[in-house]
């Protein structure tokens, strides 16, 4: 039986990596080779093809918490599990769902190939730059903080001025930090629940494993800070919650839960972790919420507070909840894959289909409750 | 019940009078330059002058980069003409003049950072396009300066004997750097 699931799996895999191909850029010339128009020019079957992969996914998903909770699985199955999604999802193509990687890889550029300010210098300020052709929002400055400026330095100096390696570098540091995540996350909650939970939600998957987006180090190093604080060490927890405030700035939100620490490992107080991992996910849950004010509601912001929430693996409805949110944002994809725009009717669609999962399943609790 | 009702349209009339008055009493301001010079800054003299002047000397390194460096002069060269500009206009002269000598020498400043992202291979048509366009701007506005201004002035400090200010000359010498 276990046996058939990792093979069903594995074969799975394969497919979302294969299916990742299909969304090359045509103006992506480094990648010419696989190059195929396939989602451009077949946009219902892409679409029908994506909706499938994301429900095959949640199945999967749900499945292997069935499995857990029912003892068929346990912590080495899980990662096993894990290492087979990180082997097969490293290799996928990275701008499938978002453009983000490109504009980490140019801005990169700017700050170590051009040597400018890439909080002053725009990316489109380079003409003659033949990532322009691929690369979305070329007309902003850099979005994230110095540090991560500086992380990005390293797949930019060994990528030795190939594109190609440079790509898969940034999603090795994605990689590197999720596993490393996973790592803090067991031993911070001491059980592998909250790492599955976590470790193989497949918007957490799509957004870090495929997409190499940021939010994974940001995230890191808080949950690593709160980590540190665990030992009492202050200097270090406040140096790792710097730093990770450094990377995408959002975590300015925990700095209430920081200074509460701060307070109470000054005063040699006893520490409610349940409590502080809650108010944690409610602060980055608020901050989820509020991202529309500055641009939109991304699902990879989901990954803000999903730590927290898979640290609460015992609250069930809380679990449910999240699950039923992520699986909306990643169905919120599907507007643009099909209609190609991003102007109207793709932002209302996204918004309806995003939010119908979890007033569903809000919906379907209510009732079961009253029953 | 009646009341309550009255109430609700008032309340109702309050923001709908008040957007309309909105929108009939603000004019549309329409920029006639494509280039567009600063507010002026705090003025010497103010504390917050001398904090500027550290400001100032932070951002150079901040602004790191050829295209970094010539962005940063340029935009201290706007900055100290229009200084110039509106201390000539409260006949402050010494002043002004040598808020004019500072936009000239950030204006010098500021091309070779561009030959030299060129000479690196940087695509400089944007930046190229804009220092042309500020050349044009600066020009007109010390033109402007020029017909409002005296020729010569003299200016008397308190402990030190009087100095004779060439106003129109120093200004042709910043015409004459824009027109390189």
């Amino acid at each position: 039986m276990k046996n058939i699931l990792y093979i069903s799996y594995f074969i799975f895999l394969c497919f979302v990596c294969f299916f990742s191909y299909l969304f090359i850029d045509s103006n992506l010339e480094f990648l010419s080779l696989f190059f195929s128009g396939f989602s451009s020019n077949n946009r219902f079957s892409t679409s029908v093809i994506y909706t499938g992969i994301i429900i095959i996914f949640f199945l999967f998903y749900l499945l292997f918490i069935r499995f857990f909770s029912k003892n068929k699985l346990n912590g080495k199955d899980i990662k096993k599990l894990i290492a087979l999604t990180c082997i097969v999802l490293f290799f996928s193509y990275p701008a499938m769902l978002s453009y983000d990687i490109f504009n980490y890889i140019f801005t990169a550029k700017v700050a170590f190939f051009y040597h400018e300010n890439p909080y002053i210098v725009m990316p489109n300020e380079f003409l003659n730059d033949p990532f322009l052709a691929f690369t979305r929002a070329t007309n902003k400055i850099a979005l994230y903080g110095p540090i991560w400026i500086i992380l990005s330095g390293f797949p930019h100096f060994l990528g030795f001025g190939n594109f190609v390696l440079t790509l898969f570098g940034f999603k090795f540091v994605a990689l590197a930090f999720y596993l490393l995540f996973l790592f803090i996350l067991k031993k911070i909650s001491v059980s592998d629940k909250a790492v599955l939970l976590f470790g193989l939600n497949p918007l957490v998957i799509l957004e870090i494993l495929v997409s190499a987006h940021n939010d994974i180090v940001m995230i890191f190093l808080v949950l690593f800070a709160m980590y540190i604080a665990k030992t009492k060490k202050m200097f270090y927890m406040i140096i790792f919650f710097a730093l990770s405030l450094l990377i995408k700035y959002s975590t300015i939100a925990l700095l209430p839960i920081f200074i509460y620490l701060f307070i109470k490992i000054v005063r040699n107080e006893q520490l409610n972790w349940s409590k502080i991992y809650l108010v944690s996910a409610a602060l980055m849950f608020l901050v989820f919420l509020l991202s529309p004010i500055r641009e939109e509601m991304y699902p990879w912001y989901t990954i803000w507070f999903l730590p927290f929430v898979a640290l609460h693996y015992k609250n069930k409805i809380f679990n449910y909840l999240s699950i039923s949110l992520c699986f909306g944002l990643l169905l919120g994809y599907i507007p643009f894959i099909y209609l190609g725009t991003y102007l109207e009717p793709t932002p209302t669609i996204k918004q309806i289909v995003t939010f119908v999962p979890s007033a569903l399943f809000a919906l379907f609790y209510v009732i079961k409750k009253k029953i | 019940m009646a009341q309550k009702k009255f109430r609700m349209r008032n309340w109702f009339w309050i923001p709908l009078c008040f957007l309309l008055f909105l929108v009939f009493t603000t004019k549309v301001a329409l920029a006639k330059s494509d280039y567009v010079l600063p507010y002026p800054s705090a003025m010497p003299g103010s504390i917050f002058y001398k904090l500027n002047l550290i400001k100032e000397e932070v951002l150079r390194y901040w602004y790191f980069g050829d295209f970094g460096q010539f962005k940063y002069n340029l935009s201290k060269s706007d900055k100290y003409l229009v200084e110039a500009k509106t201390l000539f206009e409260y006949k402050q002269y010494f002043l002004g003049l040598n808020a004019l000598y500072k936009s000239k020498g950030y204006y010098n400043k500021s091309y070779p950072f561009l030959l030299k992202a060129h000479n690196k291979g940087k695509d400089t048509r944007n930046n190229l396009i804009l220092f042309e366009s500020a050349s044009v701007k600066h020009i007109e506005i010390l033109l402007r300066m020029k017909s409002e201004i005296p020729e010569e002035f003299t200016w008397e400090p308190e402990k030190s004997s009087p100095t004779k200010l060439y106003l129109h000359k120093e200004i042709e010498d910043s015409i004459k750097a824009r027109q390189k």
